[in-house]
């Protein structure tokens, strides 16, 4: 099944290896992920605190390439880019001046048709199918994830429909089950990491993500699964300097959904890239036999 | 307790709360200081401020206060505050508004790194169309060190800045996480066209 595929700007330059592993999971999972033409950024957070047009504007250009595009669908994998598109969507469904004002400056016009999906909508909707547990050749016996949501995931700054709880989201959970994973309950999983507060605030983002950190190893994760580049960069690139200063001796990998899903159909660890995080990720796998 | 009375320039108040809720969209007379924002506010203990008390500022026509205090530029926009409040209220949107009017008036912003940082990720994709981490990073360090050097901290907080970033930046080159190549989008001009409306 053809479907449209914004990976935005993490995807192609610091977390390029979630790109390279959602191409490959989704593409097995029986989805062949069309990358819109000439997309631009959506201007993440930076757009929404300087400028309330081009928070709309920059997604708006997107959102009219990928309806010209002819697809019914388009996915976003990263929860920044996701969530300000779709933000984006609803905001110019509601007004048609503000519409009219961006469309004047587009080649290819906001028409409101596409349906935005997350990757979550789209593997939550394969874990119902069974199809992620049918393709789970190797089950992840002893992998123990905290599955962290982070923010953008489930909370949007206006009303929007989510298929999930907003306190306690359950589609990750449902994933890891299928792969055979067990997934521990914790306290965090909502919680944020600091997001763009670990470059311009670094004191405040360590101690938000030593919050994550302490509430995963105490209820005895040995590793995170996120879906967000912003909470995996995060968390994977400070979790030595949080554990100095917060006094926590562990480590734990923190692995994309794709990588976890990629195992267990039997991807290589070379092929999916895990030798790109800053805490070691191989040896975890390697230790309950699953590559 | 305290006898002081509770003055409010009602007309100040009026137009300061008005302002704030057209432009963030929020309906800060639903506000009825339940503190379920408070609670859940991560950056709160380093704020001071809360959600609910920055509402009341607005309410009251504290101008200088709303305009001048750590939630406006800690807010990590989280979207906590927003979805537990039982009236909808989006604060996180009020704190984009007040950032928007702080940068509008030229006046100092708090957590001047915060509002480079912003900027500065806006410059890149003004440029190239997306974000290039390497040019954005560049910007933003030449702006700490233009703050550094005129009321902060001078040449050694920039020094510790930028090695703080180039020790994140060596690990992540060493990780194949940081690409050089610039992607330029063929669309420049619609873009272009999109930043020179939002300033208008």
């Amino acid at each position: 099944m053809e479907i449209a595929y914004y990976p935005g700007c993490s995807l192609h330059a610091s977390t390029a290896f979630y790109d390279v592993q959602c191409r490959d999971v989704l593409g097995r999972l029986g989805f062949d992920l069309k990358e819109i033409g000439d997309w631009n950024c959506c201007g993440a957070t930076s757009a929404a605190k300087t400028n309330d047009f081009l928070a709309v504007a920059l997604p708006a250009r997107n959102l009219g390439i990928a309806d010209a595009s002819g697809y019914a669908e388009m996915m976003i994998p990263c929860a920044s880019c996701y969530s300000r598109t779709l933000l984006a969507q609803k905001t110019l469904e509601g007004d048609k001046d503000l519409r009219d004002r961006i469309n004047a400056e587009l080649s290819e016009k906001v028409q409101g048709k596409i349906k935005l999906l997350s990757i979550l909508d789209v593997l939550v909707r394969k874990a119902k199918s069974g199809e992620i547990a049918d393709r789970a050749e190797k089950k992840l016996a002893g992998l123990k994830p905290a599955c962290y949501y982070g923010c953008l995931q489930t909370r949007y700054p206006m009303d929007v429909e989510i298929g999930d709880s907003v306190e306690n989201p359950q589609g990750m959970e449902m994933v890891c089950g299928a792969l055979g994973a067990e997934a521990i309950e914790w306290g965090y999983k909502t919680d944020c990491c600091g997001a763009s507060a670990s470059v311009n605030d670094n004191d405040l983002s360590v101690r938000l993500m030593s919050n994550i950190m302490k509430d995963a190893v105490v209820r005895g994760a040995n590793c995170f699964v996120t879906t967000c580049p912003m909470c995996q960069l995060n968390l994977d690139a400070y979790e030595q300097k949080i554990g100095e200063r917060y006094g926590i001796s562990e480590r734990l990998p923190v692995y994309f959904i794709t990588e976890l899903i990629g195992i267990s159909m039997g991807i290589g660890a070379a092929e999916l890239q895990i030798d790109r995080h800053f805490v070691e990720s191989i040896e975890l796998l390697k230790g309950l036999n699953l590559i | 307790m305290s006898s002081q009375t509770l003055t409010v320039e009602t007309e100040a108040a009026g137009s300061l709360a008005g302002e704030v809720a057209a432009r963030s969209g929020q309906n800060l007379n639903a506000c009825y200081q339940c503190r379920r924002c408070a609670a859940g506010c991560p950056v709160g203990d380093d704020t001071g401020v809360t959600p609910d008390r920055l509402i009341r500022m607005l309410i009251l026509g504290e101008k200088e206060e709303a305009m001048n205090n750590l939630l406006v530029w800690k807010c990590v926009a989280c979207y906590t505050c927003g979805t537990r409040c039982p009236n909808n209220i989006h604060t996180a949107r009020i704190t984009e508004a007040l950032k928007h009017m702080i940068k509008e008036q030229h006046l100092e912003p708090m957590v001047p790194k915060v509002a480079n940082f912003h900027s500065a990720f806006l410059t890149s994709t003004s440029h190239f169309g997306r974000v290039n981490e390497m040019e954005f990073m560049g910007i933003y360090e030449m702006k700490n060190a233009k703050n550094e050097l005129t009321k902060g901290g001078g040449v050694k907080a920039i020094v510790d800045e930028i090695k703080a970033q180039m020790g994140l930046g060596k690990a992540m080159m060493k990780l194949k996480r940081i690409h050089f190549s610039i992607d330029r989008i063929k669309g420049m001009s619609e873009v272009k066209r999109l930043f020179s409306k939002a300033r208008k």
